[in-house]
């Protein structure tokens, strides 16, 4: 994870980016973050962090974190992210009920009357879900009183300003511009 | 002169600790058994400590070093939301029970924002029943400059802990500690832990000075001796909170509510006179669920006394 903070009070600014890399290491996401610009002007008050991920976050399928094996009408899964084992049953159960999917172990799961396929595509994480834990860490770091915030999205780039009390319009014009910047850069190699 | 010490060891032959304070004319500050294992603070008169603590030593218990057993202190942070809790309000209020203090964490209704920030008259005078508040702020020194208004009408010893060094709050408060900021792990690693000694410290140094001040005009009765004999009265004694009565420099917190025990409470014989003669008992601001004693002064009893006979 790249990071370019810029602010107008040094022990601000070194706080801020220890406290952006600690909760997106909290959370598993800092991997995952390609750049993080974080401005910081708090006299005005005026924040503005914009994250830029390695790639456009994409919904999981259960075949993208689980191992699958068709047996007669039975299909054998065995979860290889433990991550998603909650919403993986949650979803077994909502397709198939719960009398017909039975947990041989925490990792192993047998879904019967079921098709490979269909268990398969049945979707345990959106990309929205992601952005959204993005978000509230990122509100979770800025300061607390901080309360008029604007968030720009689009595709792998989003950009959260927030002020104290009104936003002004030029506040929205430099976010925007922080926001196309790194956009338009490309996602480093690193 | 007093002194106070901490046992800290297993319950094993602690009666026999207890027999001694009493007879060399302790007191027990705080008490606190979990399991097998027994904290006592006590303060016990000077001459007796190498006793007190051969004993200690003796059933299996080691002696610390309290300097601030006997106080109360808040540390105040601008909310209690997650963006300043736990840490390091949190780690501040465990370093100075280490040092024997009993501690409160607070945190302001509308403590949070630059120019937005509050505090209410209700949250000054509860801040007010402590000996010492710690009031805890952030990372921007512009922030934490514009909050002077929050912390300078407060009437108790107060230090200031935050992550940049402010200008022109020195004023306004007995001690600032700069170098904290907000965290979001606890304060662990070998300079934190440094620092969190270094508040621990400057607050001894705080509550010296407040000893000092008070001993200048003594108090009628001290704290303890109150306490020793309140802890008899059988509401206190029956009380499930973890310590009914807190120490103060200046006297005492009973978590007792007062509407329903004044007339007791006034009436507890203090050296010949009523308590109610020689200290103001009022309701705690927090809530009616405890008493506040603060003891008047020797001066302040003789003045009344004066008067009444005028």
């Amino acid at each position: 994870m790249r990071m370019e903070v810029s602010g107008t009070d040094e022990w601000g600014s070194e706080a801020y980016r220890k406290l952006f890399e600690d909760i997106m290491s909290d959370i598993g996401k800092s991997s995952l973050i390609d750049t993080a610009v974080l401005v910081l002007r708090a006299e005005i008050p005026f924040f503005v962090f914009s994250v830029k991920l390695r790639a456009e976050p994409s919904s999981r399928t259960v075949s993208d974190v689980a191992s699958l094996r068709q047996e007669g009408s039975t299909v054998h899964l065995s979860i290889t992210d433990e991550k998603y084992a909650p919403e993986i049953l949650a979803q077994l159960w909502k397709r198939y009920g719960r009398g017909s999917v039975v947990q041989q172990t925490r990792f192993d799961l047998d879904a019967e009357n079921a098709e490979r396929e269909e268990v398969g595509s049945l979707v345990v994480s959106s990309g929205d879900e992601f952005m959204q834990e993005i978000i509230g860490a990122v509100w979770r770091i800025m300061p607390e009183g901080i309360k008029a915030r604007h968030s720009f999205s689009n595709g792998d780039t989003m950009t959260i300003m927030a002020t104290e009390e009104i936003i002004q319009p030029y506040m929205m014009e430099e976010a925007l511009k922080i926001h196309r910047a790194l956009l338009e850069r490309e996602a480093s190699d690193v | 002169m007093f002194e106070v010490m901490m046992y800290d060891g297993g319950v094993y032959r602690s009666d026999e600790l207890f027999e001694m304070i009493e007879d060399v004319g302790g007191v027990v500050l705080n008490k606190n058994r979990s399991a097998q294992m027994l904290i006592v603070t006590m303060s016990i008169p000077g001459e007796d400590k190498a006793a007190v603590k051969k004993l200690c030593e003796a059933i299996g218990g080691t002696v610390k070093s309290v300097p601030l057993a006997g106080t109360e202190i808040a540390v105040v942070g601008p909310t209690l939301g997650r963006h300043h809790m736990p840490h390091p309000i949190c780690d501040i209020a465990e370093e100075l029970r280490r040092y024997g203090a009993i501690t409160v964490v607070m945190g302001l209704a509308r403590g949070r924002g630059k120019a937005t920030s509050q505090i209410s008259m209700k949250e000054r005078e509860i801040i007010e029943e402590y000996d010492a508040a710690i009031f805890m702020m952030g990372n921007f020194k512009s922030c934490i400059e514009a909050k002077t208004d929050i912390i300078k009408d407060i009437r108790t010893p107060l230090m200031l802990v935050t992550g940049p060094m402010p200008e022109g709050l020195e004023d306004t408060c007995e001690a600032i500690i700069p170098g904290v900021g907000r965290k979001t792990e606890r304060m662990r690693l070998p300079p934190e832990r440094t620092k969190l000694d270094e508040i621990a410290d400057r607050m001894d140094e705080i509550l010296r000075e407040k000893r000092r001040t008070i001993e200048e005009d003594p108090l009628f009765v001290h704290p303890a001796e109150v306490k020793q004999l309140l802890e008899d009265y059988e509401p206190i004694d029956m009380s499930l909170r973890p310590a009914p009565i807190v120490l103060h420099l200046d006297g005492l917190r009973v978590k007792i509510p007062m509407k329903e025990h004044y007339e007791d409470l006034y009436n507890v014989e203090v050296y010949g006179r009523k308590l109610g003669e020689v200290a103001s008992i009022s309701e705690s601001k927090i809530n009616d669920s405890s008493t506040l004693i603060r003891i008047k002064t020797r001066s302040q009893v003789e003045d009344e006394d004066r008067q009444k006979k005028a």
